[in-house]
C-alpha cells in the first residue's frame, strides 16, 4: 500500500496541477471564482494519508502551480500555503482521532473543508501581503467567497476520489464491535467449557478427511455452520449491521481478528510450546494453555479437551470475544458437513484472540479461566456435554442480533476487530500456527478424533478480509518447516 | 505523535524554502529563473494536455473541436479581423500617416495562430498559448482574436508563450478613439475573473469629450511593440466624470471575451523578404 501510495500520490497531484491549469482555469464557470483542484487534492491527501504526505504534496503541488507557465504570482507563494494546509489537515485529522482509529468520513470531510477554506484565505492573504497587483482588496472580495464555495462543493467528491486512487481508503473498515455485556457471560461460559471436552469440536473449518464418525455426532460445535453461523454472528457481533462487514463472506472461525502479531502477545511466546514439549501433546493443551506451561506440563496422552480447560484465566475485558464456547458448544445439531468444512477451528481459536488487543491477549488465555472455574461443570462430560448446557435457551436467540451478550462463541468465530485483522503484519505472529501446527502430534482419534477435523481443512477458507491472515494452507501440508519459519501467507 | 515530531523539521525546511523562493522572486519582480525552469518543464506537458482538452473546453465554449476546424475558423477570423481593422481605421490619411510614422505598413505583420492551452488562477489575468519562440513568437507582441485585442506576450519558451491579458491590472494599452482620434490609455481593473471584464479608459486631453458607444482602437507603439496600431479594443459603455479630475475617464467593454478565449493570433513582424505574401496561419 505504501508503494502504491508513493507512486499514485504524485500522479494524482500532477494530474490535478495540469487539470487545474489546462481545464479548470479555462472553464467558463458561472460566478466569479474557480475551484482550486490542487488545494483540494492536497487537503484530501493530508486527511487520508497523514501530515507527512500532505506536507510534501502541498509543497510540490504549490510549487508546480507557481512555476508552471501561466504563472501570475511569485514562485513559492502557493507552495507555502499548500504545504501548510496539507500538513495541518493531516495533523488535525490525527489529533481528532488517533491515527489507528477508524476514520469516519464526516470528520475527514469537515477537516478537509476547513482546510480548503483556510487555504483559499491564505492564498489571498499572502497575495495581499506581497502586494500582488492582481490581488487587490476588491478582487479578493469578489473572488474569495465564490472560490471557497466551489471548493467546498467539490470537497466530498475529491475526498472520495483521492483514497480510491491512492489506495489509502481507511474509512471503510467495519467498526470494531464492543461487547460490554459479554463479560457477564464469561463465568457461565467457563463452566460450560469445563465439561465439554469429549465431543467438543473445534471448528468445522475443514471437512475431516475421515468423515463418518466425526461428523455423525458432533455434539459441540465450535463454530456455527457456515451459513447459519455467519448470519448469527453477524447479527450479534457486528454493531453496525449495514457496515462493510456484511457484504463479505464471514469467516467462521476466525475469531481472532487479532491485529498484529505483536499485539497478540508476540509470536515467539505463542510459538514457544512447539519447540518444547508441544508435539507430543494433544493439540488442545497447547492451545489454551499459556505457552510456558504448555512446554512443561503438557501430557501427550491426554485428551485434547484438557488442555483446553487448563488454559489460563479468562481475560476480563475481551474475553468473550474470543470465547468460543457459546457458538460452538451450544449448537444442538451436528454440524453439517458443508458447514463443517469451512472453518478451521484451530485457527479460529488461536486467532480468535485477534480482536482482542495484543496486550490483553496473553494474560487472559481463556483456557485457564475455564479450567479454574470455581464450580465443577454441571454438565456431564462424556455425554454430549455440549448440548445440555451449551445449548442456547431459545434457538432463536442465537440468530437474534441481540444475542451478543451470551454468545461468546460469536466473538470467537467472528473477527472482532476487522481493522486489526486487516493489518498486514498480522499474520506472521498469528499464534495459531505454532500451536496448531502439528498434524501428527494429534493423538490418534480416540474420542472423536477432534484433532483431525480442525487440523486438516478440506480447503483453505476463502481468502477474504479476515481469513486471509491465517492461511490454512499450512495445516494441510503439515510441514514443520513452514511452521517454524513462521511462514508467510 | 512521534511521526509528527519526525516531520516537523521537514515542514520547517519546506517553509523556509518557500519563503526563500518568494523572496528571490520578489526581488526579481516575478522573473526569477524558477519560472523559466517551470515553463520549460510544464510547457510541453501543458501543450499536449491543452490540445487534448481543447475539445472539452471547446464544448463549453461552443467553440471548434479539432485542428482543421480550428484553422479554418482562424482563417475566417483573420479575414474578418482584417476587414474590421480596415473599418476601424480612422481615415486613410491617418493610416498613411501612421504607417509613415512607424515605418511600417499594416500589412507588414502576419498572424500566428495559437490556441490557449492553460490559464492562470482566479486572481491572475494570464493565459498560456501553444506557440513559442519556435514559431517566431517573441515577447512584447500583440495578441488578438477575431473580436479584438487580447493582450501582449510577456514571456516565451520554445513551445509556449505567456500572454498578459488586457484586463490585467498592470496592463496599460495606448488607444485612441476611432471617431475623434483622441488618445488615451486603457488599463485593466484586475477583476476579469471577478466577473467584470471592463477596462478603464483615461483620455489624455482635458478638452476631449466621451460618449457611450464610441469605439476604441489601439494607438500603436513604436515598432509595433508591444501593440500594433488599429486593433479594436472595445467600446465605451459609461462615462465616469469625477469632480476635480483633469481628464475624463470611462468604462470600456472589450470586444474580446476574456473568459472564453480559444484561438488567438499573435501579430509578428513579417519577415523582411516579402510583405505581400499571404499571411500564413
Amino acid at each position: 500500500m505504501t508503494v502504491r501510495r508513493a507512486v499514485l500520490s504524485p500522479l494524482i497531484l500532477f494530474a490535478a496541477v495540469i487539470g487545474q491549469l489546462v481545464v479548470v482555469n479555462r472553464l467558463p464557470l458561472p460566478g466569479v471564482g474557480l475551484p482550486d483542484v490542487v488545494l483540494l487534492v492536497v487537503a484530501a491527501l493530508g486527511v487520508t494519508a497523514g501530515p507527512a504526505t500532505g506536507l510534501l504534496a502541498g509543497f510540490a503541488g504549490g510549487l508546480a502551480i507557481d512555476v508552471a507557465p501561466p504563472g501570475g504570482h511569485l514562485a513559492g507563494e502557493y507552495a507555502l500555503v499548500y504545504c501548510l494546509i496539507g500538513y495541518a489537515c493531516g495533523r488535525i485529522r490525527d489529533l481528532l482521532q488517533g491515527s489507528n482509529a477508524e476514520r469516519p468520513a464526516t470528520t475527514s470531510l469537515l477537516v478537509m473543508m476547513v482546510g480548503v477554506a483556510a487555504g483559499e484565505a491564505g492564498k489571498a492573504a499572502l497575495g495581499l501581503m506581497l502586494s500582488d497587483p492582481d490581488m487587490t482588496g476588491p478582487a479578493i472580495r469578489h473572488v474569495l467567497p465564490a472560490a471557497v464555495l466551489y471548493d467546498l462543493l467539490l470537497c466530498p467528491f475529491v475526498l472520495w476520489l483521492v483514497p480510491v486512487v491512492v489506495g489509502a481508503r481507511t474509512a471503510e473498515r467495519a467498526p470494531q464491535p464492543q461487547f460490554p455485556q459479554s463479560l457477564r457471560l464469561a463465568p457461565a461460559f467457563r463452566l460450560a467449557s469445563a465439561g465439554a471436552a469429549p465431543k467438543l469440536r473445534l471448528a468445522g473449518s475443514t471437512l475431516p478427511p475421515v468423515p463418518p464418525p466425526v461428523r455423525a455426532e458432533p455434539k459441540l460445535r465450535l463454530a456455527g455452520g457456515r451459513s447459519s453461523l455467519s448470519s448469527r454472528t453477524n447479527g450479534a457481533f457486528s454493531s453496525a449491521p449495514g457496515s462493510a462487514l456484511s457484504g463479505r463472506p464471514t469467516p467462521r472461525l476466525n475469531l481472532a481478528s487479532a491485529g498484529r502479531g505483536n499485539q497478540l502477545g508476540g509470536a515467539s511466546a505463542l510459538r514457544a510450546p512447539q519447540g518444547a514439549g508441544f508435539q507430543g501433546k494433544s493439540p488442545g493443551k497447547g492451545w489454551l494453555r499459556p505457552p510456558k506451561q504448555a512446554g512443561t506440563t503438557a501430557r501427550p496422552g491426554r485428551s485434547p479437551r484438557k488442555g483446553w480447560i487448563v488454559a489460563g484465566r479468562p481475560a476480563p475485558a475481551n474475553w468473550q470475544a474470543k470465547a468460543p464456547g457459546k457458538g460452538w458448544v451450544r449448537s444442538p445439531r451436528p454440524p453439517s458437513p458443508g458447514t463443517w468444512r469451512r472453518r478451521s477451528p484451530g485457527k479460529g481459536w488461536i486467532v480468535a484472540g485477534g480482536p482482542v488487543s495484543p496486550a490483553n491477549w496473553q494474560p487472559r488465555s481463556p483456557g485457564k479461566g475455564w479450567a479454574r472455574s470455581p464450580k465443577p461443570p454441571a454438565a456431564p462430560r462424556r455425554k454430549s456435554p455440549g448440548r445440555g448446557w451449551l445449548r442456547p435457551a431459545a434457538p432463536g436467540a442465537l440468530a437474534a442480533p441481540t444475542f451478543r451478550p451470551g454468545s461468546p462463541g460469536k466473538g470467537w468465530l467472528r473477527p472482532v476487530g476487522s481493522g486489526a485483522l486487516a493489518a498486514p503484519t498480522w499474520r506472521p505472529s498469528s499464534p495459531g500456527r505454532g500451536w496448531l501446527r502439528p498434524v501428527k502430534p494429534v493423538p490418534p482419534p480416540r474420542r472423536k478424533t477432534p484433532g483431525r477435523g480442525w487440523l486438516r481443512p478440506a480447503r483453505p477458507p476463502r481468502q477474504n478480509w479476515y481469513t486471509k491472515g491465517p492461511s490454512t494452507r499450512w495445516l494441510r501440508r503439515g510441514r514443520r518447516r513452514r511452521l517454524l519459519l513462521g511462514g508467510r501467507r | 505523535m512521534h511521526e509528527a515530531r519526525r516531520i516537523r523539521p521537514v515542514l520547517i525546511a519546506l517553509l523556509v524554502v518557500a519563503i526563500a523562493l518568494i523572496t528571490l522572486d520578489f526581488r526579481d519582480s516575478g522573473a526569477s529563473p524558477v519560472h523559466t525552469l517551470g515553463a520549460d518543464v510544464f510547457g510541453p506537458i501543458e501543450r499536449v494536455a491543452g490540445d487534448a482538452a481543447s475539445p472539452f473546453i471547446g464544448f463549453f465554449h461552443a467553440a471548434n473541436g479539432n485542428d482543421s476546424a480550428e484553422i479554418t475558423a482562424l482563417q475566417k477570423q483573420n479575414d474578418q479581423l482584417r476587414a474590421q481593422l480596415a473599418q476601424e481605421q480612422v481615415s486613410k490619411a491617418d493610416q498613411a500617416q501612421l504607417a509613415q510614422l512607424l515605418g511600417r505598413s499594416a500589412s507588414g505583420y502576419r498572424l500566428v495562430a495559437a490556441s490557449v492551452i492553460a490559464a492562470g488562477g482566479e486572481y491572475s489575468d494570464t493565459v498560456t498559448i501553444g506557440v513559442g519562440s519556435r514559431n517566431g513568437i517573441a515577447p512584447d507582441e500583440t495578441v488578438l482574436n477575431g473580436d479584438g485585442l487580447v493582450g501582449v506576450v510577456t514571456s516565451v519558451t520554445s513551445g509556449t508563450a505567456t500572454v498578459q491579458l488586457a484586463t490585467d491590472v498592470s496592463s496599460t494599452v495606448g488607444v485612441r478613439m476611432a471617431d475623434t482620434g483622441q488618445i488615451g490609455a486603457v488599463s485593466g481593473t484586475g477583476q476579469t475573473m471577478a466577473g467584470t471584464d471592463d477596462l478603464r479608459l483615461t483620455l489624455f486631453s482635458a478638452t476631449a469629450t466621451l460618449h457611450a458607444g464610441e469605439a476604441i482602437v489601439t494607438f500603436g507603439s513604436v515598432g509595433g511593440r508591444p501593440y500594433v496600431p488599429g486593433v479594436p479594443v472595445g467600446q465605451v459603455i459609461s462615462v465616469t466624470s469625477e469632480p476635480g479630475a483633469l481628464t475624463q475617464s470611462a468604462l470600456v467593454q472589450p470586444y474580446a471575451d476574456f473568459t472564453g478565449l480559444g484561438v488567438v493570433g499573435v501579430v509578428v513582424p513579417r519577415p523582411p523578404a516579402k510583405a505581400k505574401a499571404k499571411a500564413r496561419t
